[in-house]
């Protein structure tokens, strides 16, 4: 993948921090199989849970959103969490592609 | 990160200066690296990986390590000749796939700001505008005017200057009377095949937006097989 210098994520995510959102930064680090998004990707999310971006293909958005919210809350500078194949139960988070991502967060400050 | 370096990254991103993000996954530090210039502190012993990820042009994790690469290339150069309907929607659609686009057009009503706004337009010949535009195997070409004046210059140069992707818009007898020509220019029919033309993979589609998608669809596939 090469990425953009059109690509506004980072811009956006400026914008967010002068406006005094707290920002994590998510981005794909790792991927086996098939995964939809490629290392790079990146998505921000603000402390009410905003969201602008992507890692996935709205397979693992939300449990990243509620992990960024965690790390604001505690406070954390970083984690990296992984998502796996779901199994077949839909409601499960994971990766319906087959695919595995890990993701790292991160809190501007 | 820390705030100081996403000002860095977004003062790189707009200057179109390409760099790297390095980022150790332990602790979060992230620094920007610059090529040509020597990392520091943590990062310094990974000078190497980093600058190798670097040319090969991909993000990823320093294996054995934790630290992270993630890298900004300048965009590809694409040149269109032919400030057209067809070339209005194709610089649309470049806007978001990373290329870098240049118009030349030597008729005055057609290379207009008012009608292509925020893009460099270059109201000259071909040939002329080619002298102060750095091409190279990097560059792709897609010629838009069928107007053998204007096209068949900017075909040559692009042939000459083995850029990797080359089209040219036109029906299969234009492209064969152009072949000819080439032909008579002295260009082998290795290099002639090498055009695409007519150009565009087969959508089926007629309209302008529908013809500036076929190309831009070959333009990535062919970005992508380089």
């Amino acid at each position: 993948m090469r990425n953009s210098f059109d690509e506004k994520i980072l811009d956006e995510a400026l914008d967010w921090i002068k406006t005094n959102q707290k920002v994590v930064l998510a981005t794909v680090i790792q991927t086996w199989g098939s995964s939809p998004r490629q290392v790079g990707s990146r998505m921000i999310v603000n402390e009410n849970g905003d969201f602008s971006g992507s890692v996935s293909g709205g397979c693992v958005e939300t449990a990243v959103v509620r992990e960024c919210i965690d790390l604001i809350k505690e406070n954390k500078p970083c984690k990296k969490i992984e998502f796996k194949v779901s199994n077949e139960s839909a409601w499960e988070v994971g990766l319906a592609c087959g695919g595995e991502i890990a993701v790292y967060l991160e809190q501007v400050n | 990160m820390k705030l100081k370096t996403l000002e860095q990254i977004i003062k790189n991103k707009s200057s179109k200066e390409e760099f790297a993000i390095v980022t150790n996954l332990q602790n979060g530090e992230s620094h920007v690296f610059e090529p040509g210039k020597k990392l520091t502190g943590d990062f310094e012993k990974f000078q190497k990986e980093v600058e190798n990820f670097f040319k090969s042009k991909k993000n990823g994790i320093i294996e054995n390590s934790d630290i992270f690469v993630e890298t900004y290339i300048r965009p590809i150069k694409v040149i269109i000749i032919g400030a057209v309907h067809i070339a209005q929607y194709l610089v649309d659609f470049a806007k978001s796939l990373n290329f870098e686009i240049l118009v030349i057009d030597p008729r005055g009503y057609f290379a207009t700001s008012q009608r292509f706004p925020d893009l460099k337009i270059i109201n000259r010949w071909p040939d002329e505008a080619f002298k102060e535009i750095e091409t190279n195997e990097n560059t792709a070409l897609i010629a838009l005017t069928h107007d053998p004046k204007i096209d068949d210059p900017a075909l040559q140069h692009a042939l000459n200057k083995k850029f990797y992707y080359i089209g040219a818009l036109g029906s299969k007898k234009t492209h064969q009377n152009r072949c000819q020509r080439l032909k008579e220019a002295g260009f082998t029919d290795e290099q002639i095949n090498s055009i695409h033309g007519p150009i565009g993979i087969k959508l089926g589609g007629k309209s302008a937006p529908e013809i500036a998608l076929s190309i831009i669809a070959q333009l990535v596939s062919e970005t992508y097989n380089k």
